[in-house]
């Protein structure tokens, strides 16, 4: 199913393409492969945690932003940053992630229990503007323990010459080929871990019918708990996923990319986990694809919509990508809400 | 049977009016003293730039109290406005700022000097800001009926992340389309509507006329807001909009048409919000992007639900706690009111405790929010109505 969307959205590409070659369509798949690995870690905490309590945990972006800078913490003050040894990189990375995920699993862990179980039989805006209220507070939190100024994480790939390797259709740099092998890792085990262990089932009866699960002597609290911290976990590797690739985190680095991974969770239908992984690497494509075609297939359109008011269309900068997701979720919710896998949803409230 | 028709959640609003009514009787009293009530409330309002300091010094407010009430008043029309879609129609819409920023551009586009659409010096036409409040009404109403279209098939959370998007995406327009709106530079040079110069207002040389006349104009449109959002409330469509925010589908099936009242409820909201827009571009004489980012959205929408969701007075105490109180600590007063506890705390001799809070004011505001949620998830001083619903049981909470 995902390889033949891909294949799909492949073929039209290639169809549309004006000119630009097989090379930049090459390094926007990668791109997008790439933002969308590090989308769909991030897309699996929502899922998941709607799932079992039919609950969008806005905070869920800043729990992937302390990941982050757990992560950016360890390379740089344990593992010396910049200058690190070359047989000292593979045991940070693993480390790093590791204390990410640590860290981002305690902080949900407190902020379930503070900001979210209190609520749990609330009526239904209460933990919505409670969750922001974490959102906010973390964010500003870390905006001021950082002065309000972005970290640097260590370039500890390679770069420039060398730092590609053919793969016979296209090159790949080492991160991207990193990024992505280790979250299709991570996810994999991830379903086989639902799918198999004995709390993988607990999860889904829980997700089922939460009052039944209790009577076939599932403790939900401790589930519904389990949940919130495998999301956060992966969220938190993601973060350093995002750091290794982009390298420059802040505070305020979680909203877009929750909000992405959101539209992911949402496009794969949510409280789906595959759908969730498939519908993260789409949002990623879509933006690096996207939003190029976008410029040569709404220009003209607009441009005659809005002739009258001399407008030249709107002409879609690389600031426009942000933007394609709020419209991807848009379209979904309005035109197919079950997502590609999913239930039905945005009517239930 | 009783009990169940009772219970019936479109009886509900019935029989509670009724019960009101039966109540009111036996106490005695009408609907006049509470206008009464409000009169007076009014004048003490309108009267508060010129209370005397019985201790001498001047007047007790002085311009930095006003220009504080000024954006609490504002906020407070916002609030409303955000209360009729959220409170009484369970619309949770967290893209506010998209109809605020509406407002101010609309305004600016033709009053500011760098406007790029009107090449002509509009801006020396005085009555210009008063023309424009309907017009930023109607233009308001018709961008929230342009974005409430999309989004009517949505409920809930959806609901509020996509108008969430709507807010973002609204920004990006107007910082990528400069030729428009004149970038992240924003329009600037908006000169203040010339005000009257009555004499009865310059009373103190403390004070700037025009800023007392601001603050009179903000009570004057927040009670007029008020009234109209009470108004709407009481009326059918306000019966309509409770009925779809307690069930949508059996409203639908009682005859509410849903669309209509919807796209009612945005409109309506989204008209203030433009309406409040224009007056912030106006007095702030700049329509920035980063003015209208989402945190004023969450701003509103945080007053709306701390405040208790559905009742005016809740807004007006939930924008006096969250907008007032954050620039209520830039002032001199606030240092030496928390400098009293200095005494209590230990490692205190140095410390501004007023100025630590506003430095830190967004921390404390994400707190807030969590703690006011988990203590009082119903909000400060709910509607009568909602307390009720709230108080009863109910095991698939409504909105």
């Amino acid at each position: 199913m995902a390889a033949a969307l891909l294949v799909a959205l492949f073929v039209i590409v290639s169809v549309i393409d004006d000119g630009k070659g097989w090379t930049f369509w090459f390094e926007q798949l990668r791109n997008g492969l790439t933002t969308g690995s590090i989308y769909a870690l991030i897309a699996l905490g929502y899922t998941m945690v709607y799932g079992v309590l039919r609950m969008i945990n806005f905070a869920h972006g800043e729990v992937f932003m302390i990941g982050a800078f757990a992560g950016w913490v360890t390379l740089t003050e344990v593992f010396g940053g910049d200058g690190m040894a070359t047989a000292l990189i593979a045991p940070a990375i693993i480390v790093a992630m590791l204390v990410a995920a640590i860290a981002s699993a305690s902080a949900v862990l407190v902020i379930e229990r503070i900001a979210y179980r209190p609520l749990r039989h609330a009526p239904r805006l209460a933990p919505l503007i409670s969750a922001i209220g974490v959102s906010i507070f973390l964010q500003h939190l870390f905006l001021r323990l950082t002065d309000g100024l972005s970290k640097q994480y260590p370039r500890i790939f390679p770069q420039g010459p060398g730092e590609s390797i053919d793969i016979y259709i296209t090159e790949i740099k080492y991160i991207e080929l990193f990024l992505i092998g280790s979250s299709i890792a991570m996810m994999l085990t991830l379903y086989l871990f639902v799918q198999r262990t004995r709390v993988g089932t607990s999860m889904r009866a829980v997700a089922e019918d939460q009052e039944v699960a209790a009577l076939m002597g599932i403790n939900v609290d401790r589930i519904i708990l389990m949940t919130f911290l495998i999301g956060a976990a992966l969220a938190g590797v993601a973060g350093v996923m995002y750091g290794l690739w982009v390298y420059f985190i802040r505070g305020t680095m979680g909203f877009l990319p929750g909000i992405k991974a959101f539209t992911a969770a949402v496009l794969g239908g949510i409280g789906n986990v595959p759908g969730a992984m498939v519908g993260g690497f789409l949002i990623g494509l879509a933006e690096s694809v996207g939003r190029e075609q976008l410029n040569t297939l709404l220009n003209p359109a607009l441009t005659w919509a809005l002739g009258w008011a001399g407008a030249d269309g709107l002409g879609l900068g690389n600031e426009w990508k942000d933007v394609v997701a709020f419209v991807v979720l848009i379209l979904v919710l309005l035109f197919r809400p079950t997502g590609i896998f999913g239930e039905v949803v945005g009517k239930r409230a | 049977m009783r009990e169940r028709l009772r219970n019936a959640p479109l009886l509900r609003p019935v029989i509670e009016a009724l019960s009101i009514a039966k109540e009111r009787a036996e106490r005695g009293y009408g609907s006049v003293p509470n206008t009464l009530r409000l009169l007076l409330l009014a004048a003490l309002l309108i009267a508060v730039p010129f209370y005397e300091n019985p201790l001498g010094g001047g007047v007790v407010f002085d311009d930095r109290w006003l220009s504080v009430f000024r954006l609490v008043g504002l906020y407070i029309m916002l609030g409303i406005g955000l209360n009729i879609v959220v409170g009484y129609a369970g619309l949770l819409d967290l893209g506010y700022v998209a109809f605020f920023a509406t407002g101010a551009y609309a305004y600016a586009l033709l009053a500011s000097p760098a406007s790029p659409a009107i090449d002509f010096p509009i801006e020396d036409v005085p009555w210009l800001f008063w023309a424009m409040l309907p017009i930023a009404l109607v233009v308001g109403a018709f961008t929230g009926v342009l974005l409430g279209l999309p989004v009517l098939p949505l409920r809930g959370d959806y609901l509020a992340i996509v108008t969430l998007g709507f807010g973002e995406i609204i920004r990006l327009f107007l910082i990528n389309k400069d030729d428009w709106t004149g970038g992240s530079q924003g329009l600037y040079g908006i000169r203040a509507p010339p005000l009257p110069d009555v004499p009865l207002l310059n009373i103190t040389e403390l004070k700037s006329t025009a800023l007392t006349e601001w603050y009179l104009f903000i009570v004057v449109g927040v009670f007029l807001v008020a009234f109209c959002a009470g108004r709407l409330r009481d009326s059918r469509i306000g019966r309509a909009w409770e009925a779809i925010r307690e069930d949508e589908d059996v409203a639908s099936a009682m005859g509410v048409d849903i669309v209509k009242y919807k796209l009612l409820a945005f409109a309506m909201g989204a008209a203030i919000g433009s309406f409040g827009g224009t007056i912030f571009a106006s007095f702030q004489g700049s329509a920035i992007p980063e003015d209208f980012n989402l945190l004023v959205s969450i701003n509103v929408v945080a007053i709306v639900v701390i405040g208790g969701m559905g009742s005016t007075p809740g807004v007006v105490v939930g924008a006096l706690i969250l907008i007032g109180i954050p620039d209520f600590l830039r002032f001199k007063e606030a240092s030496d009111l928390l400098g009293l506890l200095d005494p209590i705390v230990p490692f205190a001799d140095t410390h501004n405790w007023a100025e630590d809070l506003r430095n830190n004011r967004f921390i404390v505001f994400g707190a807030l929010l969590v703690i006011v949620m988990v203590l009082r998830p119903v909000g400060i001083l709910p509607s009568s109505r909602r307390k009720l619903e709230f108080a009863a049981p109910v095991d698939e909470a409504a909105i």
